[in-house]
Parts: C-alpha cells; sequence; structure tokens
C-alpha cells in the first residue's frame, strides 16, 4: 500500500479544518468524508478494548448504531489490582461505569452475557433471552482459565488458592488471605508460561505484596514460582526487588525447577518439575489461560486458544465480519495489556468505519506503556509503538525499551506518579472516569 | 533399484495420491535445505510422518520449547532409531540428532531449542527399515514488548543436573524421564562485556542407559537452549537403574542415577 | 498565546521552553526548517473540506492522535502529572515532540520511546490535532 506520509501545507489546511469544524460542533471526529456510515455494530465486553471501541465507532461515526454487552454495571479494571492487594489503593478507585457510553455517547449498554453466537446468522444470543442482529461483531472477551490444564487447579482450588488474575471477589479473598497471613509467613505466586494476561503482571504482584508484608508483616517470604527462564522488565525489578525487600522475594527459574505441575489447594502446596514440593501460607496461582469464552462460541480461535486476527484491521481470520481485540487475540508482538486493548479498539473502530464507507484502511499504529510499581514511589516502564510491516505486525524499529537502569529515585518516582496519571487518563479515555487524577 | 527405495517411492506416490498440493510436483523448499539433504541423501521422506509440535509465534527466542513425536510400535523389528531437528535459518541449522533404541518405547521427546529468527523448523525421522519420516513448521519469532530478558545463568551451578524418573511403573507401559543441566550452552557468536567472542561451551552428548544397556543417545548443537532440557520415555522389561550422563565439550561429565520398579 | 500558556502547570512550562530552546538548536544547526515554520505558523483559516473526505495520511493521524488518549484522556483533555493536550499552541506541541524524538529532553520518561516511532510530518500533524480541539474544561 502506498502512502503520502509528506503533509503538504494544502492537506494540511484541510484537516485542521475539519478539526476545527468537529470542536465547534462538540464532535472533534475528524472523519467527516463521504458518506455518514450506518449499520448496527455489537461490542461484546466492556473492559479496555470493548468499551473503548463502542465509545470510538461513535465519535467517529454518530451515525452508527452501536450495542455494548458487558455483565457488570460496575466494571472492574485488571491494571492496578496488584495496588489494591498492596494496600496503597482502595478497590472502589478501580470502578468504572458506562455513564458516559450511554448517557453522553448514545451507545445502548445491555448488562447480560453473550452466550452464544450463530457467524452465519449475524446473531448473538444473551443469557436472559434476547438475541441481536449485527452488521459487524467486535468481541472483546479477555481471558478465560485453563482449568484443568494445571493439575489439581480448578475452580473449587481457586476458592482456596485464588488467581485473582479477573479482578472481583479473586482479588478480595486473595486480599483478606494476605491480611490474615502470620508474620513470617510465605507468600507463593506460581507464574505462568507465555502468553498470558499482562506479563509484568506477577512480577508488580509480588512487589506490592513485598510493600504490604515490609510494612506490616517483615519477616515473612515470598517465593516466585516461574514457568518461564525470563520476564519482562527482569533487570529492572531485580534491581528494584533488592534495594527496597533484600531477600523477601525469591524468584525461582523453570531451569531452577520453578514450573510447578501440580497443585494441591486443600493443603497449599504445589509440586514442580522436579518433584519440589512447596508449602505456601497463602497461595497466588496465576494459572494458564485462553481467549474468552465467547470467542470459541464464535469460532474464530485456533488449536492455541487464541484468536488469530489480520494484522491491518483485527477481523477475525477464520469468521468475516467478526473482528476481535484485546487479550483474547494473537498480536504478538504486542503485549496482552489493557493498554493495548484500547489501541487496538481505535484501530479497529477506524477500520469498521472505512470498510462501511467503501475506503481502505489506514497503516495502522498501536501503542503500548506498561507501569509496573515496585514501591508506591517507584516505577519502571516498558513502552512499544506497533506496525503492520509485510503484513506482519512489528515493533516500529528503534522506537520503544524499557525505563533506564542507571538512574535514580526522581526518575522512578516521576514514573510512579506518571502511572498513577496513566490510570487516571486511560479511565477518562475508556469509560469517561473524571473523579481520578 | 532396493526395496527400501522402492517402498518409499510407492510410499511417496501414496501421499500424492492422497494429498495434492496446490503444485503437486514442488517438493517443499525446505526439503532442499543443505543440512536436510546430508542426512537424506536424496531420499524422499514421507510427510507429514511427524508429529511436531512448536508454538506458531514465539514471544522468546531464546527458549522455544518443542515436542516431536513419532508412530511406531518401536520393537525390535520396527522401531525409529534416529530423529533429527533443525532450525533452517539459524547461524547453524543442526539442532540435536537422537538415537532411539526400542528399549525408549515411544519415539517421543520434547527439548528447548533457540531460534535466531522467524523460519523453518524440520524434524526428520528414521524407521529401522531405512525409511525416513518428516515434518516441517514455521515458526514466526518476535521479541514481545514485555518480554525483554537477560542471561540467567550462574557459575556456581554449572552441570548441576535434575532428572524425575518415576519410582515405579508397569511393564509395557512407557515412563516419561524429564531432565535439565544447568549449562550456559555459549554459542561463540556472542560478544562478551569486553567486546570479545566468548568462546563455544555446550553440552555436546546426552546418554541414557538401563543398567548398560542404551536407551537413548544425543548429539546437542549450540543452537540447543541454555540449560538443555529433555523429556524422553523409557519402557523398561524388569526393575532397574537408569543412568544419564551429560559431557560438555571440554570433557567434563555429569552422571545422574535413579532406579525404578517395573510391576508385572 | 501568551494568556494561553499561563495555564500550564510549571513543569510542563518549563519542559516546554526547554522543548523550544532544543528544536532552536537543532535547527540552527541542521539547517532544518523548524524555525522557519514557527515563525511561519498561524492560525488555519477553517475549510469547508468535510465533502473532501480525510486522505489516508490524515486518518492514519487521526488514529495515532488517539492512542495519546491512552494517557493523556480522550481529545487530550486530562490534566494530571501527564499534561493535557487539548488547545495548547501548535508551535509549542510541535517542538516537544520533534525534542522527545531528538533525545532532546532531559529527565523525559517514556515520550522519547514513543515519539522515535514516527516521522516528523506525522508528529507535526498530531501538534496540529491537538493544538485545534477546543481546550473547554479539563477533566
Amino acid at each position: 500500500m502506498t502512502m503520502n506520509r509528506n503533509l503538504t501545507r494544502r492537506e494540511s489546511l484541510k484537516w485542521m479544518g475539519l478539526a476545527g469544524l468537529g470542536a465547534m460542533t462538540g464532535f472533534p471526529s475528524l472523519s467527516l468524508g463521504g458518506d455518514a456510515p450506518s449499520g448496527h455494530i455489537v461490542v461484546v465486553g466492556g473492559g479496555f478494548g470493548g468499551a473503548t471501541a463502542a465509545k470510538y465507532l461513535k465519535r467517529l461515526a454518530p451515525s452508527l448504531d452501536v450495542t455494548l454487552i458487558e455483565p457488570e454495571r460496575r466494571y472492574i479494571t485488571c491494571p492496578f489490582t496488584n495496588l489494591y492487594l498492596g494496600g496503597v489503593r482502595s478497590f472502589e478507585s478501580l470502578w468504572h461505569t458506562f455513564d458516559e457510553l450511554r448517557d453522553e455517547l448514545g451507545v445502548t449498554v445491555i448488562h447480560d452475557w453473550a452466550k452464544d453466537v450463530d457467524v452465519e446468522g449475524r446473531r448473538i444470543q444473551l443469557s436472559g433471552g434476547e438475541s441481536l442482529s449485527w452488521d459487524r461483531l467486535i468481541l472483546s472477551p479477555g481471558i478465560d482459565i485453563r482449568w484443568g490444564d494445571l493439575e489439581g487447579y480448578d475452580e473449587a482450588a481457586a476458592e482456596l488458592a485464588p488467581h485473582a488474575w479477573k479482578p472481583g471477589a479473586q482479588s478480595r479473598l486473595l486480599r483478606r488471605q494476605l491480611e490474615e497471613m502470620e508474620d513470617g509467613g510465605t507468600f507463593v505466586l506460581v507464574a505462568p508460561d507465555n502468553p498470558f494476561r499482562c506479563p509484568p503482571g506477577p512480577y508488580e504482584r509480588v512487589s506490592m505484596v513485598a510493600n504490604y508484608l515490609k510494612n506490616h508483616k517483615p519477616k515473612s517470604k515470598i517465593l516466585l514460582l516461574d514457568a518461564k527462564d525470563g520476564f519482562s522488565k527482569q533487570g529492572l525489578f531485580m534491581q528494584g526487588w533488592e534495594r527496597h525487600y533484600g531477600d523477601m522475594i525469591e524468584w525461582v527459574s523453570r531451569s531452577n525447577d520453578g514450573l510447578v505441575m501440580r497443585v494441591d489447594a486443600d493443603h497449599l502446596e504445589v509440586e514442580t518439575e522436579f518433584g519440589t514440593i512447596h508449602k505456601a501460607d497463602v497461595l497466588n496461582v496465576v494459572p494458564p489461560q485462553k481467549a474468552g469464552f465467547i470467542a470459541d462460541r464464535a469460532s474464530v480461535t485456533d488449536a492455541s486458544g487464541w484468536v488469530p486476527v489480520k494484522p491491518r484491521t483485527f477481523e477475525s481470520q477464520l469468521v468475516a465480519g467478526v473482528y476481535v481485540i484485546g487479550d483474547a487475540t494473537q498480536a504478538a508482538p504486542m503485549p496482552k495489556s489493557g493498554f493495548v486493548a484500547n489501541t487496538q479498539a481505535k484501530v479497529t473502530a477506524s477500520a469498521i468505519i472505512a470498510d462501511l464507507r467503501g475506503l481502505p484502511p489506514v497503516d495502522p499504529s498501536w501503542a503500548n506503556t506498561c507501569y509496573s510499581l515496585i514501591t508506591p514511589d517507584w516505577a519502571i516502564s516498558i513502552a512499544g509503538v506497533y506496525e503492520v510491516y509485510d503484513e506482519l505486525i512489528r515493533e516500529v524499529p528503534g522506537s520503544g525499551g524499557i525505563s533506564p537502569m542507571d538512574v535514580g529515585s526522581v526518575f522512578r518516582k516521576q514514573e510512579a506518579e506518571n502511572a498513577r496519571a496513566w490510570y487516571a487518563g486511560i479511565a477518562h479515555d475508556v469509560w469517561g472516569t473524571r473523579s481520578l487524577s | 533399484m532396493n526395496l527400501f527405495l522402492k517402498r518409499s517411492m510407492m510410499a511417496a506416490a501414496l501421499i500424492c495420491a492422497i494429498w495434492t498440493p496446490p503444485n503437486a510436483s514442488a517438493q517443499p523448499s525446505w526439503l532442499q535445505a543443505e543440512a536436510i539433504q546430508a542426512v537424506l541423501q536424496g531420499a524422499a521422506p514421507i510427510q507429514p510422518g511427524v508429529r511436531l509440535d512448536i508454538p506458531a509465534v514465539t514471544q522468546d527466542g531464546s527458549s522455544v520449547q518443542v515436542s516431536i513425536d513419532v508412530d511406531s510400535p518401536m520393537t525390535p523389528d520396527d522401531f525409529i532409531d534416529r530423529i533429527h531437528l533443525f532450525a533452517l535459518d539459524n547461524p547453524s541449522p543442526e539442532l540435536i540428532e537422537l538415537s532411539l533404541t526400542p528399549l525408549a518405547g515411544k519415539a517421543s521427546f520434547t527439548t528447548r531449542i533457540r531460534l535466531d529468527q522467524s523460519q523453518t523448523v524440520v524434524a526428520l525421522a528414521r524407521r529401522s527399515s531405512g525409511e525416513w519420516l518428516a515434518a516441517a513448521r514455521d515458526v514466526r519469532v518476535t521479541v514481545s514488548g514485555c518480554l525483554s530478558r537477560e542471561g540467567t545463568y550462574r557459575s556456581e551451578q554449572l552441570m548441576q543436573a535434575r532428572v524425575r524418573v518415576p519410582g515405579q511403573g508397569r511393564q509395557g507401559a512407557p515412563m516419561e524421564v524429564r531432565t535439565l543441566i544447568q549449562h550456559p550452552m555459549e554459542t561463540g557468536l556472542r560478544e562478551g562485556p569486553d567486546g570479545a567472542i566468548v568462546p563455544e561451551r555446550i553440552i555436546e552428548r546426552f546418554e541414557a542407559a538401563i543398567d548398560g544397556e542404551k536407551v537413548l543417545t544425543a548429539h546437542l548443537h549450540r543452537a540447543m537452549a541454555a540449560n538443555p532440557y529433555l523429556l524422553f520415555m523409557i519402557a523398561p522389561e524388569r526393575s532397574g537403574e537408569l543412568a544419564m550422563t551429560w559431557t560438555e565439550d571440554t570433557g567434563v561429565a555429569a552422571t545422574e542415577r535413579a532406579s525404578f520398579e517395573i510391576l508385572r | 498565546m501568551l494568556k494561553r500558556i499561563t495555564i500550564f502547570e510549571q513543569k510542563w512550562l518549563r519542559r516546554a521552553v526547554i522543548g523550544l530552546f532544543a528544536v532552536c538548536a537543532i535547527a540552527s544547526v541542521s539547517g532544518c526548517s523548524a524555525n522557519a515554520e514557527l515563525q511561519e505558523y498561524s492560525a488555519p483559516e477553517p475549510l469547508d473540506a468535510a465533502a473532501e473526505g480525510l486522505s489516508l495520511f490524515e486518518r492514519r493521524v487521526e488514529v495515532i492522535a488517539m492512542s495519546c488518549a491512552a494517557c493523556h484522556g480522550t481529545d487530550g483533555r486530562k490534566a494530571t502529572a501527564i499534561p493535557a493536550l487539548a488547545g495548547k499552541p501548535f508551535p509549542v506541541l510541535n517542538a516537544l515532540l520533534l525534542a522527545y524524538r531528538n533525545d532532546q529532553m532531559p529527565d523525559a520518561t517514556v515520550m522519547p520511546r514513543i515519539a522515535k516511532a514516527y516521522t516528523e510530518e506525522e508528529l507535526r500533524a498530531v501538534a496540529e490535532y491537538f493544538a485545534n480541539i477546543t481546550p473547554g474544561a479539563e477533566e
């Protein structure tokens, strides 16, 4: 595809004129060209991907009929649940509503479970009995746990050894267990192999748990049993752990027998690949994952359990007219993060509108920034910008990267402030949340 | 024309009859690779005769898990005696060669390899009759934005081995053996902190034997992942002891032993 | 313009000044047109261009600008430790983005890693996008 990368004065004026016009009408939508597109877009999932998709479809093309299906009236984010677990943020600060989408943008919000998808008839069934037809379907279903993949870890086991990898009751359970643990106890976190939701998540979690234990139960230990030999931002995490928590956190790599093969939730024990038994006082198992259930029902998953998509638009490779975004997709090298789901939603909204207008999709650009807090005042980050090259997604050469290793506390504190500011910014962008700062 | 060639041609003809690719006369290009031809010597392998399980996309090329499984009765008359694994676009394509005996019970193993870039991974397996089987899989390697990593090797653990052998099994039911040895598998391609090339230093050989009787021997090349990992099967007839020996290219060796009981 | 700048937070203003300085320094060394661009710039005349539609480039810039909202809030209206972008003067936004891209911003955290992914033309267009959004109340 050829593209004019040289913005001429003429084009920039035309474009700025449009921007001005948009601002005057209160809708800074720039995609006013051509006929107003029409059609019914159904979006499943009200998280970072789905809520953003619904919002930007309406902002870019107010003439579209957009329905969002999300079971929860109050959405709880996975990002920052680690801060709640560490006792540095309230659970309520992670709650968001769909008021902006419904009241200000005119999205039809239905609080129900999507139960089944008829891809040929282009209909979706809801648990409540309702059935909707669509012109385009966007699935942003997040992840489901692969129950049974890890021996001994089923839904009953998760009530004793929580995963807390989908926020809600599981997060509260794990927090309560940490509060009830005695000083001198051992917190064991079992980290999965790739791919999984939020690659730095397990490592931020032990950081935040360490922050809590250091202040309240300083004799306690943390054991991180890993199915991998390396992890996201590893050098930065280990540097931070050593500085702030001494030898409280022990990371066991796969090659050092970190791979957990069996969980005994009744006795809070795990057994590793080479037969070592570890006993926990609080056991947090982050289990193997797959695309959210409705992706299976829509026949868009492959043998890996994840969803292959066309890189330019995120339309399913298997079912035409069905688009999938967020953690459920195979979008490597983009990580499974809330930030990525947000930018995927925008690219896909733009692509669907272009398609409805008979226009080609743009050369997309996605971005990611993941902050991880090691203490409330010491954070590290990784950023990446992604593009399509040779019909595959890649990181834009020369861009992206992690925080430098050799900086002091001022830089790390700035990133910690930026982390909180990022959360406020993205919550504003996804759900219109205005109360955070 | 010998019997083997005739058989493989018949087999090839049969495969073509069942499965006609878009360009039926074209052989896959990986078959022509020098490293593959050096092993096949012109033989036409049955494809796909091997189950090659490797992720289509991997976010960490420094350690990619791969499993090979070949249907075979593994009897003295008919067994898989060799398995080769290649990554065609690595600086050197050879990964590992396994030589097996019927004592393995099952022609199946899992290991971890390094992939320098997106490329085709090829497995070749030879029947004791001499016939070759093959499979190839394309693997895309991306270094995920969230997955930058460093080495995890510590020198004090060099040559420290871990094994897991079931203490008990049933006659005729193959048992799973897991092995791992701490080793950096220095490729000889990497620059050290002083800018000089770190010399090649690898585990080059692994042998497993039950009471002196060979189960398998593996030749490892430099593109095997650090801390070489091998999962394989054994199917002993009677109780005994499994001895596993790793040998470094310096000649240094480490041995682990585990005894097991076989119930009839 | 002066009145607009007074709404900037202290840190933001300091960075902007450093950024402008940096861009001027680069321009004077490399002879590129950044200086000329700053002087030439004036508020655009709104055009009734809706019927013409947007070029591929403009739609791509729109997608890039929308990704900024993941930290800066929708339309860049969220003011936190991460500054709002809506309605900030084009020369300031443009100079900052170029300074990030060219590693001319001391103490910057993620922005240099992000800005390097885009061409100067794309960054200029993104600066125009946010400069042309009516600021309104920051949220």
